[in-house]
């Protein structure tokens, strides 16, 4: 197993954050976790990304507690919802800064800004890009290092139908490319096509966690998921 | 159209109490207030004036039984030695010290702290006024007053305006960087690299500690001010900066949000520099100032810079703020390493 979450637990209140929650990842899969708002997806993800630290559990990446950053750093890339860039710079100075920080050669810089379309904006700074191109740039960022393990939290919110479609192109992508990649989504149906696996988070508590044929088969589950979906 | 503007302007006043702005308001004035009830005030009732006597020294017999006779107009303390004199004198327990003038071995040397102050005028007058009526017109006994800091005014207020320079820095840029690297999710990002958390603190200390020294070698490029003692001054300064920095980083680390840093720097910054700086001005303040962190730097740089002290004889003051800076340093450390507020 790449990834190995037991027993994770982060109380924000009685009702909100992540409670004992176990599960396992399989490198190469491409996991999708799919919760109303508030479900704790986004704290889940923030955990396995070292952005904040559980109450308890314990989660283990190739068998490296995740307590041990600095062991990580390479293995996991994360990209958050609001892309967190360094506005008042350009795009080349906010990727060139992270290369510095993992001593990457900054032909990998050329290498992402060509694969992400982003050539013809790498002068521009971030404070005047839409959120499409932010996003693009963040997720250029995150793979910079070559993590492989990919984590995205709910990517496409805010996206126009042809972003969304380019965003899900390139999770395709990278699957392809034998990554472990985890996303947040609110909405399944988008998710179908692609995702090897669903997990549903209701209240801060797993509910379903199987393949995504299984999902959409269980009336129950998709009972589950329009019931939190109308809440 | 008004009501609009009636809801918009609440809006405002909910958000200065969201992102605790309002709290400046009310905590400007009120901490202003308390300083000036604090400075000595310019007393019509009349006060004994606290004469110091070294007592090796001889005196003029005459001057010295007409002074202790005048118990009503003065108050005489016994000192060991001219350095205990100007200690007391710089920690006002006495207004003036009194030794043999080196002019004249029948006549006084009056030691104040300030030559143009309020009491140095009233301690000149009244021993005139008592020697008049003791032995009428003669020779004055004062023949020479000397203060302690006998730089020029711009020298003078210098200590302060470094103080001034450091806190702003310290205490108003540090907390509101810091807390837009949290607030905007950058430390985060940060975090995400090959860099620990005492990484990034370090990087952060050194930009407080180049942005003050730099602010201050400004200052004194522009004003083209001397300093005599420039070993001692830079290695205070490094001390200062590195103590106000960390503490800088400390109340950034305290706060969700940029607004909230500011706030909370803006209620480190006042009462810092105001005891500090009004020392000077109120025994009240002085009797105040040295819990302060900020006046164990403005105590030794102005004795550096005005008195040309050397830091072998400021040890407690060198090492209480290298203590604070390391405190804050470490707890800076902790907050970071739990991802405060973050």
């Amino acid at each position: 197993m790449q990834i190995e979450v037991r027993e994770l637990t982060k109380a924000y209140d009685k009702k909100r954050g992540l409670f004992p929650t176990s599960f396992e990842v399989k490198k190469g899969e491409l996991i999708a976790i799919v919760g109303h708002n508030g479900a704790g997806k986004s704290t889940l993800l923030k955990i396995l990304a070292n952005c904040i630290l559980p109450d308890s559990g314990t989660v283990l990446i190739d068998g490296i507690n995740l307590k041990d950053r600095m062991s990580l750093v390479r293995k996991i890339g994360f990209v958050p919802e609001t892309p967190n860039l360094f506005d008042l710079f350009s795009v080349e100075y906010n990727l060139k800064l992270f290369a510095r920080l993992f001593k990457i050669p900054f032909s990998r810089i050329e290498q992402m800004l060509n694969e992400f379309d982003l050539l013809s904006f790498r002068k521009n700074k971030i404070q005047i890009l839409s959120k499409g191109l932010k996003q693009r740039v963040s997720i250029a960022r995150s793979l910079l290092p070559n993590p492989p393990i990919l984590l995205f939290d709910e990517p496409t919110s805010g996206l126009d139908f042809e972003m969304t479609k380019g965003i899900y192109q390139l999770l395709n992508n990278f699957h392809s490319q034998e990554k472990t990649i985890i996303f947040t989504s609110h909405r399944p149906e988008e998710i179908r096509e692609f995702a090897t696996r669903i997990l549903i988070l209701h209240q801060g508590r797993l509910v379903f966690n199987d393949s995504t044929e299984q999902y959409f088969r269980s009336e129950t589950h998709q009972k589950l998921y329009k019931e939190l979906y109308t809440q | 159209m008004i009501r609009k503007i009636v809801t918009l302007t609440l809006h405002d006043l909910a958000t200065a109490f969201k992102n605790k702005t309002m709290y400046l308001i009310i905590f400007i004035p009120l901490f202003v207030f308390t300083s000036l009830k604090l400075i000595d005030p310019q007393t019509v009732s009349f006060q004994k004036l606290r004469i110091g006597l070294i007592q090796t020294e001889i005196y003029n017999p005459v001057i010295l039984r007409t002074i202790k006779a005048e118990s009503a107009l003065f108050s005489i303390s016994s000192l060991s030695n001219a350095e205990e004199g100007k200690r007391w004198l710089k920690e006002k327990k006495i207004d003036g010290l009194l030794i043999r003038s080196e002019k004249n071995q029948d006549s006084l040397c009056l030691v104040v702290l300030r030559k143009d102050s309020r009491i140095t005028l009233s301690i000149v007058e009244a021993l005139s006024t008592v020697q008049q009526a003791n032995e009428g017109r003669r020779l004055s006994w004062i023949s020479d007053v000397k203060p302690l800091q006998e730089s020029e005014i711009q020298k003078k207020s210098l200590p302060t305006w470094v103080l001034m320079l450091v806190l702003l820095i310290s205490f108003i840029i540090i907390p509101a960087q810091v807390a837009e690297e949290k607030e905007k999710k950058l430390l985060l990002a940060l975090l995400q690299t090959p860099i620990r958390e005492i990484d990034w603190l370090f990087a952060k200390l050194f930009f407080g500690m180049i942005s003050i020294i730099a602010a201050v070698i400004f200052l004194h490029l522009l004003g083209q001010f001397e300093v005599e003692n420039i070993a001692s001054y830079a290695v205070y300064l490094g001390l200062g900066s590195f103590c106000f920095s960390s503490y800088g980083i400390l109340l950034g680390f305290l706060c969700r949000n940029q607004a909230s840093a500011r706030t909370l720097g803006v209620i480190f910054y006042l009462p810092n520099i105001l005891p500090s700086a009004l020392s000077d001005f109120s025994t009240k303040l002085t009797a105040i100032a040295p819990f302060l962190t900020s006046y164990q730097f403005y105590k030794p740089v102005s004795a550096i810079l005005l008195d040309g002290e050397k830091i072998s004889n400021l040890s407690y003051e060198w090492l209480s703020l290298l203590l604070s800076g390391l405190f804050t340093f470490f707890c800076s450390y902790h907050l970071i390493k739990k991802r405060w507020l973050m």
